[in-house]
């Protein structure tokens, strides 16, 4: 079974996704619903700044965040200030995930916004629902379970970040360390392969745990 | 009352649409016209889910032009319903009836009116055609609009079942007062339910104005298929709308006819002998109203047919 190091490892790494997942949603939602919408002015860069972190390095993305975030950084001095601080820390972990995963979300989450019928829309328009009202009681529920599933996947993606998180929130047994963080490290000692290849399988399995998770969310979806 | 006004101009593609037209806040009026006339889009442009390139939609006095959908108090029931399917039907018509400005009938009561109470505990998926319409009927209405446009709601429906939704519409109008502009395309459809027509041909107004006397319009005729050539006639036992009676069904005798069977005789005035390709259109003005007769030029020269003449119109009783 697993040793109390590896259960640690699982523990930040779940920890680090979660919150990266709960972080990103609404952003990934407000985005999404955005770019389902046929034409607005904007789109195409909004549509640019969200796919950012998929054409990007990784290690660029964790050092920007490091200059704007980290302890003297315009935003990580303001946060300092208060007592919070990101860089180096599980927090600083989970933003960098949640900043590297958003495109998947998003992604996700407008397929189900653009699935769903406009004439519901138009339906509840002229029921006299508003904006507002249209997308919290029509929009929204309809997207629901697509919205689920694409939060599932976003979880799985979020478990194998990398680049990003060493880069901004270091490789700290304990607090940062999440799975593929914690492979590289024993993958630096002579002999640590056979715990690499056990961490590699615990990985494997929680990536394929997550994706029929989200085949089956997503099938239950478009049974709706 | 309401009195929907509305003068609009749209181009779109290689169609533009150049209507100006009124619908009485006491009877029905129903919106007439061929596929691809812009029936559909006037009515988008009228509840303002669709922009006009000019627009001026005022109801009763009150200036609509400027609203969002959803400020104008004008409810729209689309011709695939458009049912929310994350809830049933109770919810839906909930939907409608906690964002009413006015206060919402209880829902208990619409479903009675509507026959839906079975129904109200239903996912709407699970409903049949004519079930979905009803729904759609009693969401619309649970709403409170102040103007109600419906779009052809009983395409999906035939026969019996068209009928008798029609009857529900009509006895919605006078039991909730609730003025109605209704698109169809179908003339019989058109008779039973219109008060008022407003003809449109791509994208013009070609007639308009009370029922019976605007469908005599010739160029309101001549959108019909030749063999639905004929007149609106209202029955005397139906307050609303009447029956649209094809010139083919009916027959003419220059004598008060005698041992017969038609049960429906009127005695009348020749009015107008009009030829077309396929004989004689004879106008008669009678008690329930003018009716058209097509008769071959033979049969009209032989009855010694002419303006002012007495003659008598057979109807079958079926054909009402």
């Amino acid at each position: 079974m697993l040793s109390g190091g590896e259960l640690q490892i699982l523990a930040t790494s779940f920890w680090v996704a979660a919150n990266a997942v709960l972080w990103s949603l609404p952003f990934a939602i407000a985005a999404a619903f955005a770019l389902s919408r046929p034409r607005f002015p904007g789109k195409l860069l909004l549509d640019a700044v969200a796919h950012l972190p998929i054409i990007l390095p990784p290690v660029l993305v964790g050092f920007v965040l490091l200059m704007l975030m980290g302890r003297r950084g315009p935003v990580g001095a303001l946060l300092a200030e208060a007592g919070i601080q990101f860089a180096f820390t599980a927090k600083g972990a989970a933003l960098a995930t949640a900043v590297m995963i958003f495109p998947v979300f998003v992604r996700s989450i407008r397929l189900a916004f653009e699935a769903t019928d406009r004439g519901l829309f138009e339906a509840a328009a002229v029921l006299r629902a508003g904006p507002l009202d249209r997308f919290f009681s029509v929009a929204l529920p309809l997207a629901g379970p697509g919205i689920l599933a694409g939060m599932v996947m976003a979880f799985a993606t979020a478990l194998g970040e990398f680049g990003a998180v060493i880069t901004f929130a270091a490789n700290i047994p304990g607090k940062t360390q999440t799975l593929p963080l914690a492979i590289y490290a024993v993958l630096q000692q002579p002999g640590g392969e056979a715990e690499a290849a056990r961490l590699a399988m615990l990985s494997f399995l929680l990536a394929l745990l997550g994706l029929a998770a989200a085949a089956l969310l997503q099938r239950r979806a478009a049974r709706e | 009352m309401s009195l929907l006004q509305a003068d609009i101009g749209l181009k779109q593609g290689g169609f533009s649409l150049e209507a100006r037209l009124e619908a009485p806040g006491d009877g029905i009026t129903v919106l007439f016209g061929p596929s691809g006339s812009g029936k559909s889009t006037l009515l988008a442009v009228l509840a303002g889910l669709k922009n006009a390139d000019r627009q001026a939609v005022v109801l009763d006095g009150r200036d609509l032009s400027r609203l969002p959908p959803h400020r104008r108090g004008i409810g729209l029931v689309f011709q695939d319903a458009r049912l929310f399917p994350h809830l049933s039907v109770r919810r839906n018509i909930e939907f409608a009836g906690r964002r009413a400005t006015h206060t919402a009938p209880p829902i208990e009561e619409v479903a009675r009116f509507f026959d839906i109470t079975a129904l109200l505990d239903r996912r709407v998926r699970n409903l049949s055609g004519g079930e979905k319409s009803r729904v759609a009927l009693a969401r619309a209405l649970a709403s409170r609009p102040d103007f109600l446009l419906l779009d052809e709601p009983f395409a999906a429906l035939d026969g019996a079942r068209r009928r008798a939704f029609i009857q529900v519409l009509i006895h919605m109008h006078h039991a909730w007062r609730l003025p109605m502009l209704v698109v169809t395309h179908n003339i019989d459809d058109a008779a039973a339910l219109g008060s008022h027509l407003v003809a449109l041909k791509e994208g013009r107004v070609v007639a308009a104005g009370e029922f019976t006397e605007a469908s005599r319009n010739p160029k309101f005729q001549a959108l019909l298929d030749s063999r639905d050539t004929g007149a609106a006639v209202r029955l005397a036992h139906s307050q609303h709308g009447g029956h649209w009676l094809r010139a083919d069904q009916v027959l003419i005798a220059a004598e008060q006819p005698k041992a017969i069977s038609a049960r429906n005789i009127l005695a009348g005035t020749v009015q107008r002998l009009t030829p077309e390709p396929d004989g004689v259109l004879v106008e008669l003005a009678t008690e329930a109203g003018i009716l058209l007769s097509r008769l071959t030029p033979e049969a009209v020269a032989e009855l010694g047919l002419a303006p002012q003449k007495r003659a008598w119109a057979l109807v079958k009783a079926h054909a009402l």
